[in-house]
C-alpha cells in the first residue's frame, strides 16, 4: 500500500510538472499580454512605455526563464505577484478556494444523495412507470447545462418572489441562514445535473449485480429486499459509482465558472477566467496548479476508497 | 379691503414660486443608509484614474477623490456654465486667458490626515502633463494631450496654483471638471492608488474585495459640512448581465450601471418594476468606422467618402441600438450635448440623406474610383471580439454588400485591438469612443489632431488642425461655436473618422434613491456627495 502511494506521488509529481510546462506555453501562445490589456483601458499604446512595464514585471525575459523562475518560486512557497492586482498572488487567491470547495462539496452531497437513492430504485423497479419517470428526470438532469438551470432559477426567483439570495457572499459566522441559502440554490442546480451522471451510473451498475449468482441466493435464503438491495447489491455495484463521485468532483473544482458566474460567487473558476482575460499570468498558472493537485489528490482518494468499500481490491507493490 | 390684500399678497408668492421655479413642496434631504451600486467588472486599475480610460475605473473611484472643479452633480447637460467649485474655493482666468488661477479651500485634509495644498495640485498636474520636473511618472498616461498648452504651473503660496498656458485656452477649465481629473496627494506614490485610495473626497476606502466589491464610509472631515448624506457605498461586481438585472429588479442595487442599461434591457426591468425611475441620457460615447487613411485602399478620400455616404445612419440606429441612440457628427448631438451640429446642417452632410440617393452616389463614386460589379473593392474589417462591436461590423458589412464591398469580418481579442489600432494594421475597423468631457479640444485633440496615440485612422489635415487650434483659443462662445461646426462638417467630408451614432443610456435606479442625476456624460457624475435614500 504504502508504495503504491509512493508510487502515485511520483507519478502526479511528474503530471504536476507536465501540466505546468502545459499550461505556461498555453498561456503565452494566447494573444497579447497584460501590458496591452492595461494600455487597452487607456485606448492606446505607447510601444517604449509598454517596453518598460514588461521590463518592470520581468515579461520580456526569455520564457525559459520566466518558467524556471516559477517553478522555483513555488518550490519555495512563493506564487508571485499579481499583475492586475499588485498584490501577492496568494492573498488575491487565498479567499477563493474556500468558496469553490464549499460549493464543490455541497454540491457533490447534493448529487449523491439524489442520484443514488433514485439510480438504485430505477434499478429494483426496472421498467415500471417509476423507473421511466426517474430515467427521464435524470435524462432531463443531463441535457440542462447547470448554468442556464441556474439562470433560470435567478430569473424565476425574482419574477415570482421578487427576491433573490444576496449578491455579496455572507460568511457562516456572520449570518449562517443567508450563507446557506446562496449556496443551496447553485448547488442545487450544479447537483441536479451530477445527479442525473450518478443515478444512471448507479441504475446499470445495480442492474448488472442484481444479476448476479450471490444475489439470486440471497433472495433465496429469504433475506429481505432492503437487506438485498442496500448491503449486498449497492456494495458491490458501489466502485464504478464512487468513480464517477470522484471525477465529477474533481470536475466541479475548476469547472463552476458559469455557475459561479451566475450566482454571483467569488470562486475559483469566476476569477480564473476573468485573470485569463487580463493575462495574470502567476493567477492562472497558480490556480490552474491548484486544480490539477485537487484532481490528483481526489483521483488518489478515490482509489485509496476502493480498497475500503472491497476488500477483494488490493494494490501491486 | 383686507381680503383683497390677502388675495394679492398670495397671487404674488404664487408668481414668485412659479418664476424662481421653486417645487410646491421639497423634501429635506435625509441622512444615513448605504447605496448599493451595480459595477460591471472588478476595476482594472484599482482607483488609479489618472491612468485609465474606461468608466469601470472612474464610477467606482469617484467618490474616494475631488477635483478642483466639477460639473454640477445635479445638472444634466455639462457646459462651462455648470462647472462649480471643488477644491478650488473659485477661480480667475487672467491675462486675456493665458493664466488660470485657483484659490484653493483650507483646512481640506486628505483621508490619512495630511493637508491638502497647492503642492498636491501641481505635482498631479505636472505627472499628468509629464513636466520635466515632474515628481513622478504614470505607467499609464491616456489624458497627457489634455494638459500639452500647459506652459508651467505655479504654487506660490499653500492656498494658490496658477496654470501658464502656451496660449489661451478657455476649454482648460472644462477638461479639469471631468471624472478623469482628479487630485492626487503629493505624499502618496501615485502607483498606491492601483491597490488603495488616499483622497480628500466625501468618502473614504473601506475595503475592495477583489472580484467582489469595493466599500466606502462617509468621510466625517469632508469639507462641506453636511455632506455626504449617506454612511457609505457598496459598488457590487456582477458580471453576468442576467444577474446585475435580476439583482437591481431585487432590491439588492438600489441603481444600474453608466452605460450599461440598453432600452431592451432596461424596458423589461420597468415592465415588472414600474416604480424604477429611468433617466434617459446621453453617453458621450460614440460608435465610429476607423478608415485607415494611412494605407491602401482608403487613403483614397473617395473610397472613404464612399463608404461613409453608403451607410444608413438612422437604419443603423434603429438595427443595432434599437432606437437606443442619436445620430450626430464628432460632436455629442443636441440635447445631449453642446456642441452638436444642428438637425439641418447634419442632414446636409454627406451620408444622411434618403437612403437609397446616398448608395446611388456611393456606386458612382466607387465606379469612378475603378470598383464595380466585375471588379468589387474588398476589405477587411477588423473589430473586438465583443458582442457590441460585432454587431456594428456586421451592420456596416451588410451595408457596404449593398453598394458592392465585399468586407470581411475580423475579430480579435481585446488585448489585441489597440496596439491593432495604434499601429494602424487594420483597413476598417468598428470602434466605440468615449469623451471625458463635451468639448472640442478633449475630443479633436485626442483623436483627429495629428500624430495623436489614439488618432487611429493617422487622419492628418493642415487645415483641420488650423481651425482645431483656432476654435481652443477663441474667446467668443458664438465664434467658436461655428468653428467647431466647421471642423465636424468638414471631418465628415472627408469621412476622417465617419460617425455611427451616439449611445443613450437608461439609467436606472430605485424611486428612493434621490439627488443622483445622470448626466449626459457617463464620466463625471460619480462623485455621490449629494445622494440620499428616503428610506
Amino acid at each position: 500500500m504504502r508504495t503504491y502511494i509512493t508510487h502515485r506521488l511520483a507519478v502526479a509529481v511528474l503530471t504536476l510538472v507536465g501540466m505546468s510546462v502545459v499550461i505556461f506555453l498555453l498561456l503565452r501562445l494566447a494573444p497579447g499580454n497584460i501590458v496591452d490589456i492595461l494600455f487597452s483601458t487607456g485606448g492606446y499604446v505607447s510601444e517604449s512605455d509598454k517596453a518598460a512595464i514588461m521590463k518592470e514585471l520581468g515579461i520580456d525575459r526569455p520564457l525559459w526563464v520566466q518558467y524556471v523562475d516559477w517553478l522555483r518560486d513555488i518550490l519555495t512557497g512563493n506564487l508571485g505577484k499579481s499583475y492586475r492586482y499588485d498584490l501577492p498572488a496568494w492573498q488575491v487567491i487565498k479567499p477563493l478556494i474556500p468558496v469553490t470547495v464549499e460549493l464543490a462539496i455541497l454540491s457533490t452531497i447534493i448529487a449523491v444523495l439524489l442520484g443514488v437513492p433514485t439510480g438504485v430504485i430505477s434499478a429494483v423497479r426496472q421498467d415500471t412507470t417509476l423507473d421511466y419517470l426517474l430515467r427521464i428526470v435524470s435524462l432531463a438532469g443531463l441535457s440542462m447545462p447547470s448554468f442556464w438551470l441556474g439562470m433560470v432559477i435567478i430569473l424565476a426567483l425574482v419574477a415570482w418572489l421578487g427576491w433573490i439570495p444576496p449578491v455579496i457572499l455572507v460568511s457562516p459566522t456572520e449570518n449562517f441562514k443567508i450563507h446557506a441559502v446562496q449556496f443551496l440554490l447553485p448547488a442545487l442546480a450544479v447537483g441536479y445535473r451530477s445527479s442525473a451522471l450518478i443515478m444512471r451510473i448507479t441504475r446499470s451498475s445495480v442492474l448488472e449485480v442484481l444479476r448476479e449468482d450471490y444475489i439470486r441466493t440471497a433472495w433465496a435464503k429469504g433475506q429481505k429486499g432492503r437487506v438485498v438491495v442496500w448491503r449486498h447489491a449497492l456494495r458491490n455495484a458501489i466502485l464504478p459509482v464512487v468513480t464517477v463521485i470522484g471525477i465529477e468532483f474533481a470536475f466541479l473544482i475548476g469547472g463552476l465558472v458559469v455557475t459561479e458566474t451566475v450566482f454571483n460567487l467569488p470562486g475559483v473558476a469566476r476569477f480564473l477566467v476573468q485573470a485569463i482575460l487580463w493575462r495574470d499570468y502567476p493567477i492562472v498558472q497558480n490556480l490552474v496548479m491548484f486544480i490539477a493537485i485537487v484532481v490528483i489528490l481526489s483521483n488518489l482518494f478515490v482509489d485509496m476508497l476502493y480498497s475500503w468499500l472491497d476488500p477483494r481490491v488490493r494494490y501491486g507493490d | 379691503m383686507s381680503r383683497l390684500r390677502v388675495a394679492a399678497s398670495l397671487i404674488v408668492v404664487g408668481l414668485v414660486i412659479l418664476a424662481t421655479g421653486a417645487p410646491a413642496v421639497s423634501q429635506a434631504p435625509k441622512y444615513g443608509g448605504v447605496l448599493n451600486s451595480m459595477q460591471r467588472e472588478d476595476l482594472p486599475q484599482g482607483f488609479s484614474i489618472h491612468e485609465t480610460g474606461t468608466i469601470s475605473t472612474v464610477w467606482p473611484s469617484m467618490p474616494c477623490f475631488n477635483n478642483l472643479v466639477l460639473f454640477d452633480p445635479l445638472k444634466k447637460l455639462e457646459s462651462m456654465d455648470t462647472i462649480v467649485p471643488e477644491l478650488a474655493e473659485k477661480w480667475s482666468w487672467q491675462d486675456n486667458y493665458r493664466n488660470l488661477v485657483f484659490f484653493l479651500r483650507k483646512n481640506v485634509k486628505w483621508h490619512d490626515g495630511q493637508p491638502f495644498t497647492s503642492k498636491d495640485v501641481k505635482d498631479t498636474f505636472d505627472m499628468v502633463r509629464e513636466a520635466k520636473d515632474a515628481p513622478a511618472k504614470l505607467r499609464i498616461n491616456p489624458r497627457k494631450d489634455w494638459f500639452v498648452n500647459i506652459d508651467n504651473i505655479e504654487a506660490p503660496d499653500p492656498h494658490t496654483v496658477i496654470f501658464h498656458l502656451k496660449r489661451p485656452q478657455p476649454s482648460l477649465l472644462l477638461m479639469l471638471a471631468s471624472g478623469y481629473s482628479p487630485v492626487y496627494p503629493a505624499h502618496v506614490p501615485a502607483a498606491e492608488f492601483r491597490t488603495r485610495c488616499v483622497g480628500t473626497g466625501p468618502f473614504k476606502l473601506k475595503e475592495w474585495r477583489r472580484g467582489e466589491y469595493v466599500e466606502y464610509v462617509k468621510n466625517p472631515d469632508y469639507f462641506i459640512k453636511g455632506r455626504p448624506y449617506l454612511e457609505g457605498i457598496r459598488y457590487v461586481v456582477i458580471v453576468e448581465r442576467g444577474t446585475k438585472y435580476a439583482a437591481l429588479q431585487a432590491g439588492r442595487l438600489d441603481i444600474a450601471f453608466p452605460g450599461e442599461s440598453t432600452k431592451t434591457v432596461v424596458e423589461q426591468v420597468k415592465a415588472a418594476q414600474p416604480k424604477m425611475v429611468v433617466s434617459v441620457v446621453g453617453q458621450n460615447v460614440n460608435d465610429n468606422l476607423l478608415l485607415n487613411v494611412t494605407k491602401p485602399p482608403f487613403n483614397d478620400a473617395k473610397l472613404r467618402r464612399a463608404i461613409s455616404i453608403a451607410i444608413d445612419r438612422r437604419a443603423y440606429v434603429r438595427a443595432v441600438h434599437q432606437g437606443g441612440a442619436v445620430i450626430g457628427a464628432s460632436m455629442a448631438p443636441k440635447p445631449f450635448g453642446v456642441w452638436g451640429l444642428l438637425d439641418k446642417d447634419l442632414t446636409a452632410l454627406p451620408g444622411y440623406g434618403k437612403p437609397a440617393d446616398e448608395k446611388a452616389k456611393a456606386k458612382k463614386l466607387l465606379a469612378e474610383a475603378g470598383f464595380g460589379p466585375s471588379n468589387p473593392l474588398r476589405v477587411e474589417m477588423a473589430t473586438r471580439a465583443i458582442p457590441i462591436y460585432v454587431d456594428f461590423a456586421s451592420f456596416v458589412i451588410n451595408e457596404l454588400k449593398q453598394v458592392g464591398v465585399e468586407a470581411t469580418l475580423k475579430q480579435v481579442e481585446t488585448a489585441q485591438w489597440h496596439p491593432l489600432a495604434t499601429r494602424k494594421e487594420y483597413q476598417m475597423g468598428a470602434n466605440l469612443t468615449g469623451i471625458g468631457a463635451d468639448d472640442p479640444d478633449a475630443n479633436f485633440y485626442e483623436n483627429y489632431a495629428c500624430g495623436s496615440p489614439r488618432n487611429y485612422t493617422g487622419y492628418c489635415d493642415e487645415q483641420v488642425m488650423k481651425m482645431i487650434d483656432q476654435q481652443s483659443q477663441e474667446l467668443d462662445s458664438k465664434k467658436r461655436l461655428e468653428i467647431v461646426a466647421r471642423i465636424q462638417k468638414q471631418l465628415e467630408e472627408d469621412a476622417a473618422r465617419p460617425m455611427m451614432g451616439w449611445r443613450l443610456d437608461y439609467f436606472a435606479q430605485w424611486p428612493h434613491v434621490k439627488n443622483l442625476v445622470p448626466h449626459h456624460n457617463l464620466y463625471n457624475y460619480g462623485r455621490m456627495q449629494e445622494v440620499w435614500l428616503d428610506k
